[in-house]
């Protein structure tokens, strides 16, 4: 009766944060963890019934793990994990530099109306789908009109067939990705050193430190918690792949499929010749649970080292 | 310019630099977005003749003659945009600023729970179907506006942002301080931490702005009446046609099928739609820019 | 101050866009509700999902449509419209949720067919259509009820149109004339070589154009599309083999590669996805499927003359029979009566061109003779003809041969059967290799297709693949349920 009585005065303590986090947590109720009723899908064979969802799911037959079996029982298994943790790890640490950089260039750009101006700029490619920006690759990498090998053979060099050699699209894959979401990411930055008490870089100016040490010991502690944040979540996402910069930058050509076959690719193909929803299904909790994971234990980490950063 | 501002500018060799590397970059950005302009204007023969031309041999109309034949479906479901953007904007907006509030606060005996509770669901959902089942039958929420903003008015990554801002930029000293005043708890979070927290409020305004400009898929889902389509559904309606009968050899080796597709200006009218979906918001980027980019006094916002 | 002007902001944007919003909205479900004066029973209502873009007089069209099959079978529809990209996505959570509705549009590229079947989507429709849709069985040529049956019955209707393909090679005429190229021999990819280099020598560019999913013509009735699972024409055995290991498919690849390094075909074939050529002309010949007139659709769209050649024979084969569909749901409450409607519409002129071609004198006038003319309006309500049902009941438009659909109904009734007609491939006990075998089928065809490839070692690396993939497995499941149909067939 001791530990109910404490709860109650623990719940009259919290009441205005408890009245805060009320609405959005029944947000999350009805939207999100209600749905995820429909998880078991992954573990069953999904047939329709005609008493509708609830009845189709629960008399569908369990058929165990046999859903996820098309993601480990192949070749392309290895192949398209691989790609895909590569990549994401490359975007993590990549992405991360060019935001950060980028952001502190911005903030310190002396002309306010130009650095606006850039910043506007840079946010454009966030508007444009992969298959535009597909489009445009194309007229520079086709192989016999692309502006790429009209420069080649106007230098004496042999033209490349861009879309069936596969050494170059790692490179293109990192760069456009960071490119098309610089703009975005850096947002979250600049506000974060838009938000440092100037004061700070006031003292420090007076004791003489130069720009370099003012971002070490001033900027860089000051952003460091968002840096920590956005990279456990990052993390979280680990085994999920971007479908549009995968598919259609390459154009989905076949012998790039070596350094361009991620998971998610691999499960789009893969489906459009069963149409099993249990297997999709699959894929999505698998990618999630790895990601649960990782995330669990890199917070765990973290929390060793700063208990204030950690994500929980 | 105030003496103070100046103290600490980067040296003017510096600063070309940071404008050379700045520069550059957003060029690079722009340069597509440009092309996407110049093309959607675009004679779509010259097109399939020339290539993509800076300047083009021959200028249309006519993709945006193709697009405009919806007539005030068009304008229609540009007023839905707006408003489904404005009125999903600020709720979410309400809804994340007191959640991640109350998760920032170390003095918040269930925080850790309820961020948890909230970067659960980044990483584990339910799938389409389940959540399609909730909003129709349990919600009714199909063919109402609401179906396009209660689905987009939370997001986790939002809210650990906002978090993450809280924390950093809003000293407990501040709050205490304000409790001593004898403020409650919400009073001191609407009078005091709100006020300091513009730019991280104007982050997460524009991305969920952004958000919500460019769902379609809701409306794909849910939105059968074409009285409450949205722009960028109705655009993407148009341009997932065209993609799928380009790419589906059963249907464009067809009489039918090339018939359909001869119908459409495809390239221009294809740049042309991003050009319609995305200047309006692009207008309106200003608006929240200057809560990121701001004068180096701004250091704290005085509301 | 900001707070003042984002207020004003914010509240001048949200009038602005209720009043947008609001503009237009208003009346739409009055018309059905409204004549309940006759004595029957309330008339049912029939939610039937379509594919094609949402057109803007749908809801006027509809009110007509309603007149009319009140009257005919007490019943009323309620037509939903889903674009051509759209549909298959949206329908699948439509039908994965249980949400009740009665007819849906499905066929083997959209809303898939097959996969709606093996999960119990449709109803059977083998005892409704003896008793509610005899008027649709007299209309169809037998080849298509026996394509569209999944071990032995029926889920969809067939729309009444060309019941096969033939794999012809086109050429524009433009060229042909300009270089008086003989195109009368013409009969294989390996007749075309010396118009390909007359073309090639004279215009400097590729003459051969085909896009990503362009394929040379193959003797072979294919299991699944583009899974070297398949069984020649003509086949009696009915033995499954791996086409990409038979010697006259090698030789085709041969030819085609032979082509590609003579610079007969695009350099970039293998990915690429745009029809551009056919705008703009710069092409000489390409591959694609013929019906009777096509030479004259063709042209018609592309907007100079084009000619053809068949390459091969006219063949019925799962694919060209499935190609569109009516299905009935199995959440419908009355499958009775959407077979009703179903049978009207497939047997009633009226009705048919009423939902095809819209609201006579307000869409399309008829003409003296009989045709009809498009109407400015008709840009209003464009629908697409081949996925409404029974095109040979449909009105001539004034430019098409007076004797169009007479030559359609000879074109199946000539064409032949393909070996496998009627018999589906059922993938469920080996869902794991068909999704492994996919990936390596979209790896290595593409490129062996359009003959970007040297088929030598390519073959081989292909085959590995497909091994590796679980192809024997595959293949043998095949053969068990060939011979398992086989058996019933009597074959």
């Amino acid at each position: 009766m001791k530990g109910f009585a404490n709860m109650l005065k623990n719940i009259s303590r919290n009441k205005w944060f408890l009245l805060m986090v009320l609405p959005a947590t029944i947000w999350f109720l009805l939207f999100s963890y209600l749905p995820m009723v429909g998880t078991i899908i992954a573990f069953k064979s999904y047939r329709y019934s005609r008493d509708g969802f609830w009845a189709s799911l629960f008399q569908s037959d369990w058929v165990g793990f046999k859903n996820f079996k098309f993601l480990f029982a192949t070749h392309d298994a290895y192949i398209i994990t691989r790609n895909t943790l590569l990549y994401n790890l490359a975007f993590i640490i990549l992405g991360l530099i060019c935001s950060v950089a980028m952001a502190v260039v911005l903030s310190e750009i002396v002309n306010k109306k130009l650095a606006k101006v850039y910043q506007t700029g840079m946010f454009l490619p966030h508007f444009l789908s992969w298959v535009i920006i597909g489009y445009f690759a194309f007229a520079f990498l086709s192989e016999d009109k692309g502006v790429l090998n009209q420069i080649l053979t106007g230098m004496g060099l042999h033209p490349i067939s861009w879309y069936s050699d596969k050494t170059y699209w790692p490179v293109i894959l990192i760069v456009m990705n960071v490119w098309k979401e610089l703009g975005y990411t850096s947002v979250m930055y600049l506000a974060a050193i838009v938000g440092i008490d100037r004061s700070y870089y006031e003292a420090a100016m007076i004791d003489g430190a130069s720009k370099w040490q003012q971002f070490k010991n001033i900027t860089l502690p000051a952003i460091s918690p968002l840096i920590i944040t956005l990279t456990l979540l990052n993390v979280g996402r680990i085994f999920y792949s971007d479908f549009g910069l995968f598919f259609q930058l390459p154009r989905d050509s076949g012998a790039l499929y070596a350094v361009t076959n991620t998971i998610d690719t691999y499960v789009y193909r893969g489906l459009t010749a069963t149409g099993e929803i249990g297997m999709s299904t699959a894929a999505g909790l698998y990618q999630s649970l790895v990601g649960f994971i990782l995330v669990m234990a890199a917070n765990l980490i973290v929390r060793r080292i700063d208990k204030d950063s950690s994500l929980f | 310019m105030a003496k103070a501002r100046t103290l600490n500018q980067p040296s003017r060799a510096s600063n070309t630099i940071l404008n050379i590397i700045a520069a550059v970059f957003s060029i690079a950005c722009v340069f597509p977005f440009l092309f996407v302009i110049i093309i959607s204007f675009t004679n779509e023969k010259a097109l399939s003749r020339d290539g993509y031309r800076i300047i083009p041999k021959e200028w249309s109309l006519e993709a945006y003659r193709y697009i405009f034949k919806t007539g005030d479906q068009l304008l229609r479901s540009f007023g839905i945009t707006v408003l489904i953007t404005v009125v999903g904007a600020l709720l979410s907006l309400i809804l994340i600023s007191h959640f991640a509030y109350a998760i920032s606060r170390s003095s918040f005996r269930y925080r850790n729970f309820f961020s948890f509770i909230a970067i659960f669901t980044m990483l584990f959902n339910g799938g389409m179907v389940p959540s399609y089942i909730i909003n129709t039958r349990m919600l009714h929420l199909k063919d109402t506006l609401w179906a396009l903003i209660l689905p987009l008015a939370v997001n986790a990554f939002y809210i650990m942002i906002m978090r993450t801002f809280y924390r950093t930029t809003v000293p407990d000293a501040i709050v205490e301080a304000g409790k001593i005043d004898g403020a409650g708890e919400l009073r001191v979070f609407y009078s005091v931490v709100l006020p300091i927290s513009l730019p991280g409020l104007a982050t997460i305004g524009l991305f969920s702005t952004l958000g919500y400009w460019n769902d379609w898929f809701n409306a794909l889902l849910y939105i059968d009446n074409p009285n409450l389509v949205p722009l960028q559904a109705l655009l993407m309606r148009i341009e997932n046609s065209m993609q799928f009968l380009v790419t589906n050899s059963a249907l464009s080796g067809s009489g039918q099928g090339m018939a359909l597709l001869s119908t459409l200006p495809q390239d221009s009218a294809r740049m042309a739609m991003v050009v319609l979906a995305t200047v309006p918001i692009v207008l309106a980027y200003p608006f929240f820019q200057r809560f990121f980019i701001s004068g180096l006094t701004v250091g704290a916002v005085k509301g | 101050m900001w707070k003042k002007k984002l207020a004003t902001v914010v509240s001048l944007v949200t009038v602005f866009s209720v009043v947008l919003a609001g503009c237009g909205g208003g009346s739409k479900d009055e018309g059905s509700s409204a004549s309940g004066s006759d004595k029957k029973d309330k008339p049912y209502q029939l939610v039937w999902y379509q594919i094609g873009d949402p057109q803007k007089d749908t809801d006027k069209v509809v009110e007509k449509i309603n007149e009319y099959t009140k009257e005919k079978i007490n019943a009323t529809v309620d037509l939903k419209m889903i674009g051509f990209g759209d549909y298959s996505k949206k329908m699948q959570v439509i039908t994965a949720s249980g949400e009740p509705y009665d007819i849906a549009f499905t066929s083997s590229w959209a809303n898939d067919y097959l996969q709606n079947v093996a999960k119990g989507a449709f109803v059977e429709l083998d005892d409704l259509l003896d008793s509610k849709g005899q008027g649709i069985v007299k209309a169809l040529d037998p080849k298509f009820i026996e394509g569209a049956k999944v071990n032995g019955k029926i889920y969809g209707i067939p729309t009444n149109k060309e019941v096969a393909t033939q794999r012809v090679f086109r050429f524009n005429k433009q060229f042909v004339d300009k270089y008086n190229l003989d195109i009368s021999n013409v009969n294989s990819l390996e007749s075309l070589e010396p118009i390909l280099k007359t073309f090639k020598e004279k215009e400097g560019y590729a003459p051969l154009w085909g896009d990503k999913n362009t394929s040379p013509y193959l003797a072979y009735d294919f299991v699944t599309e583009k899974l070297p699972m398949a069984i020649p024409f003509g086949s009696t055995d009915y033995k499954v083999v791996n086409f990409l290991d038979q010697p006259d498919t090698m030789k085709t690849f041969e030819t085609l590669h032979k082509y590609y390094k003579a610079g007969y075909l695009p350099a970039d074939i293998a990915t690429s996805t745009n029809s551009d050529y056919q705008k703009n002309g710069k092409w000489l010949v390409d591959m694609a499927d013929s019906q009777p007139y096509a030479d004259l659709t063709w042209s018609r769209s592309a907007g100079y003359d084009i000619v053809s050649k068949p390459a091969g024979d006219a063949i019925a084969t799962n694919t060209s029979v499935l190609g569109s569909m009516m299905a009935i749901s199995s959440t419908s409450e009355n499958p009775e009566k959407a077979m009703e409607f179903l049978n009207l519409l497939n047997t009633d002129p009226y009705l048919r061109n009423l939902v095809d071609m819209g609201i006579e004198g307000t869409h399309y006038k008829k003409n003296a003779d009989g045709t009809v003319t498009d109407l400015p309006a008709a840009k209003d309500y464009d629908m697409p003809s081949f996925a409404l049902g029974n095109e040979f009941i449909l009105n001539l438009y004034d430019n098409d041969p007076k004797d169009k659909w007479e030559q359609f109904k000879k074109f199946n009734a000539d064409a032949k059967s393909s070996p496998l007609l009627g018999f589906h491939f059922d993938p469920s006990k080996v869902q794991t290799e068909m999704a492994a075998l996919k990936n390596v089928s979209d790896e290595y065809m593409p490129a062996l297709m359009t003959g970007t490839v040297d088929p030598k070692d390519y073959i081989a690396k292909a085959d590995q693949k497909f091994k590796a993939a679980g192809l024997d497995t595959v293949m043998a499941e095949v053969q068990k349920q060939i011979d398992e149909w086989k058996a019933t067939q009597g074959k």
